[in-house]
């Protein structure tokens, strides 16, 4: 999985072009394990 | 309950407006910066730009109300927060906004601040009634530098995003969402 995008110029120089749009699921996976360790965490606490 | 804390005006109208005409701009923002990326071909730009524009103008709209009539010191962390992080005090509950909401806020804060100043640079790429585009004002380089900083604030305004939508609608934040829809701390009919 690349974290950028990358093109060559007219000269063979690599180009940064933008982030990788192959992460765009992480931010999502991210946000639901916090959900999932929030849950937890309240459901944990409620118990104790 | 006259005069009773939930009674109170958490948030005037003029605050709540912008809350959620930025809700939808950024959501109108995310959606023509990723519905392309998944596949859903349209003609983006025109309504991603402009949307941005739109964003920045209730960002201004948001700083005088902040610097101007509230005064942004509600929104800074402070000792008591630090202590209450801590354990070593209780919570203050006359205080308008906890710590996580402060942290919350900053950072989307920071993150809208770097996709609109990357934004509002890569604006010079695009023709618009106002001008002609002009790529030429950055290098390559400058220009890829330019676009992982929007393409990564993005991705982190999706996971705040997210996490903004659930914590709203947790039961113990109820009295906020309300006071966010209505201005007051409670749903009509309700106690809470």
């Amino acid at each position: 999985m690349e974290v950028f995008r990358v093109s060559k110029n007219v000269w063979g120089q690599e180009m940064l072009l933008g982030m990788s749009w192959d992460l765009l699921w992480v931010p999502v996976a991210a946000a639901f394990a916090w959900i999932a360790l929030h849950q937890l965490l309240r459901l944990a606490s409620r118990r104790s | 309950m006259s005069g009773s804390a939930a009674d109170e005006i958490r948030h005037k109208w003029p605050d709540r407006v912008f809350h959620w005409a930025m809700a939808a701009l950024v959501l109108v923002l995310l959606g023509t910066a990723f519905l392309p990326i998944l596949g859903l071909r349209f003609d983006w730009v025109p309504i991603h730009w402009i949307s941005g524009v739109l964003l920045t103008a209730a960002i201004l709209f948001h700083l005088y109300r902040a610097f101007l009539v509230h005064g942004v010191r509600s929104m800074l962390p402070s000792g008591a927060d630090l202590r209450t992080a801590l354990g070593r005090a209780r919570r203050d509950e006359t205080a308008k906004y906890d710590l996580n909401q402060k942290l919350y806020h900053w950072s989307v804060a920071a993150v809208i601040l770097v996709l609109v100043v990357s934004g509002g640079i890569m604006m010079a790429k695009i023709d618009t009634p106002l001008w002609r585009r002009d790529p030429s004002i950055l290098s390559d380089g400058g220009w890829g530098l330019v676009y992982v900083c929007h393409g990564a604030a993005s991705l982190l305004l999706i996971f705040f995003f997210i996490l903004h939508v659930y914590f709203a609608f947790l039961p113990e934040h109820r009295r906020l969402l309300a006071a966010m829809v209505l201005g007051r701390n409670t749903w009509p009919g309700r106690g809470t």
